[in-house]
């Protein structure tokens, strides 16, 4: 009988660190949710300091319309008014009008074969696209965290103990995407001479 | 050779690392395995020797049910831990030796490329969400390769060849420090650290007991089966051991370039850049291979390049069991390009 009990609280310690272990696992993979969201914030935040001071460089070499630089503001003004106000898609589109600037911004290197070629266009253009993919890297390290916290989360037996805390360890992340008729004209779009 | 002669796919990385990361536990298990069976065995020629007219397989059902205690495994496992800590708290950047190096950082990046250099790795840590971006430096040489070292924000490393930094184009430049990145984040470093000094203390341990046995004045009540196993055990662990660790590489090799695919969602570049440098090497071969000869302490670097120089020289690579990369077409296969026939 005594050893019954003892292989029983065995049985139930190992249960209980077991247990322990896959909550910190799961609040592990939360938080990386989290910061990985907010790492979006920073780089998109970076990308419209670096592209203010790009087009503040550029205007003084060449001619190109002073307005960009407003249109710059006021989509970021747009983006950070439709995220104070919650509104998702509002700011994806102000956010992707920035985006179109910057190749706005490589299309008028175009026209200048002199300035295409200098050392400071090509650092522009590098800087451009360091900017893009970092922003887009941090997008898809924020989808990938979603994907690990959520087969995690519904996984057997990490399934039962999220059943116990749900309001800890149950949270929905909606992946990074774009709107259904974005994708529709992203699809459609094709590049014209 | 161009891509051109590969069947191009999407290639599948997450079954690729899921494949890789059992390969690894494999070795692992199968190490431990070989490292507790030499201490135990040490422990049973112990218990023999001091307890008259006991044989091998009552000392040992002894040992594992702890009514003698196993003091030479208990050693051993105290040993590799003492010494993995230490290898762990000195390790720190002999990578660079003999090689003519310097660090890259937004500072001191003096060309274009640099800063690109600099940029991708950036770029690399934000997609595989690391805390840290990792020391970056160039090596003075025409040569293509690169490696990377250490697994913490204080020793982590990444270093290119300036033939490596020219002769590729930006997507090729990122794969290659996806490649390299990926080593760090699999915390590839610390298993080739915990591999070899496991391996060492083998090693050590049963030519100890080869001596001990050869040497003891009292014949009279050794076990001759004993003696037998100790010698084979003396032929057969080196080469085992050495197999065992060239197989691990190369399953952590299949693994950063599918880590380098996942980073980058495309395995276009990594097999380009695979393939020029392979190319790269086959028509420079005697000019590299003098190269790579005149840098000191290339050996410590070999088993951590992204393309391994021995491979210049057929006579070295003789069989594929004996290499620490998989050979170019294996590597393309798995990440989804295949040699059309």
């Amino acid at each position: 009988m005594g050893k019954f009990l003892l292989v029983l609280i065995i049985i139930a310690a190992v249960a209980v660190f077991w247990g322990i272990g896959i909550y910190n696992s799961l609040i592990g993979l939360i938080e990386a949710v989290n910061n990985n969201k907010r790492q979006i914030d920073i780089q998109l935040d970076r990308r419209y300091k670096v592209f203010e001071s790009l087009i503040a460089a550029v205007s003084k070499y060449m001619d190109y319309e002073k307005t960009t630089l407003k249109e710059v503001v006021e989509l970021r003004n747009q983006a950070q008014a439709a995220k104070a106000s919650g509104d998702e898609q509002a700011r994806i589109t102000a956010e992707n009008g920035i985006s179109k600037i910057a190749s706005g911004i490589n299309l008028v290197f175009e026209q200048y074969p002199d300035l295409k070629a200098s050392q400071n266009v090509l650092q522009l253009q590098e800087e451009i696209v360091n900017t893009e993919n970092k922003l887009s890297y941090a997008k898809q390290a924020y989808n990938d965290s979603v994907e690990r916290y959520n087969a995690k989360k519904k996984s057997f037996f990490e399934a039962l103990i999220v059943n116990y805390f749900p309001d800890k360890l149950n949270k929905e992340f909606e992946y990074w995407s774009l709107p259904d008729e974005q994708i529709k004209a992203r699809e459609d779009y094709t590049v014209k001479f | 050779m161009a891509l051109t002669d590969y069947q191009g796919s999407a290639g599948d990385w997450r079954a690729q690392i899921k494949r890789n990361q059992r390969k690894t536990r494999l070795v692992i298990t199968l190490f431990l395995l070989i490292y507790v069976g030499v201490g135990l065995l040490a422990d049973v020629i112990i218990v023999q020797s001091s307890y008259q007219g006991v044989t091998a397989s009552q000392a040992l059902s002894a040992l594992l049910s702890f009514k003698v205690i196993p003091y030479a495994t208990l050693t051993m496992g105290g040993a590799a831990l003492l010494s993995i800590l230490i290898t762990f708290a000195f390790y720190n950047r002999i990578m660079l030796l003999g090689t003519d190096s310097r660090e890259i950082t937004p500072k001191t990046a003096q060309s274009l490329q640099e800063k690109q250099l600099y940029h991708v790795v950036e770029e690399m840590k934000v997609a595989a969400g690391l805390r840290f971006v990792p020391k970056v430096y160039i090596i003075e040489a025409p040569y293509m390769n690169a490696f990377a070292s250490g697994y913490s924000e204080k020793s982590a490393m990444v270093a290119i060849t300036r033939g490596l930094m020219e002769k590729l184009d930006r997507a090729e430049l990122q794969a290659v420090m996806a490649h390299e990145l990926s080593h760090i984040r699999h915390q590839d470093i610390k298993l080739t650290l915990v591999v070899a000094v496991l391996t060492n203390i083998i090693l050590l341990v049963i030519d100890l007991l080869f001596y001990s046995i050869i040497f003891r004045g009292d014949r009279r009540n050794q076990d001759n089966r004993l003696l037998f196993i100790v010698m084979m055990l003396r032929y057969i662990l080196p080469l085992l051991t050495v197999l065992l660790t060239l197989f691990l590489s190369r399953t952590r090799e299949y693994m950063a370039d599918s880590g380098a695919v996942e980073l980058m969602r495309d395995n276009e570049p990594m097999a380009r850049a695979l393939l020029k440098i392979s190319d790269d090497h086959a028509t420079h071969a005697e000019e590299y291979e003098k190269q790579y000869g005149d840098t000191a302490h290339e050996e410590l670097r070999q088993a951590s390049y992204l393309f391994d120089p021995s491979t210049i020289d057929p006579v070295k690579s003789f069989s594929s069991m004996f290499t620490t990369h998989p050979d170019i077409q294996q590597r393309l296969e798995a990440i989804g390009f295949k040699r059309k026939k």
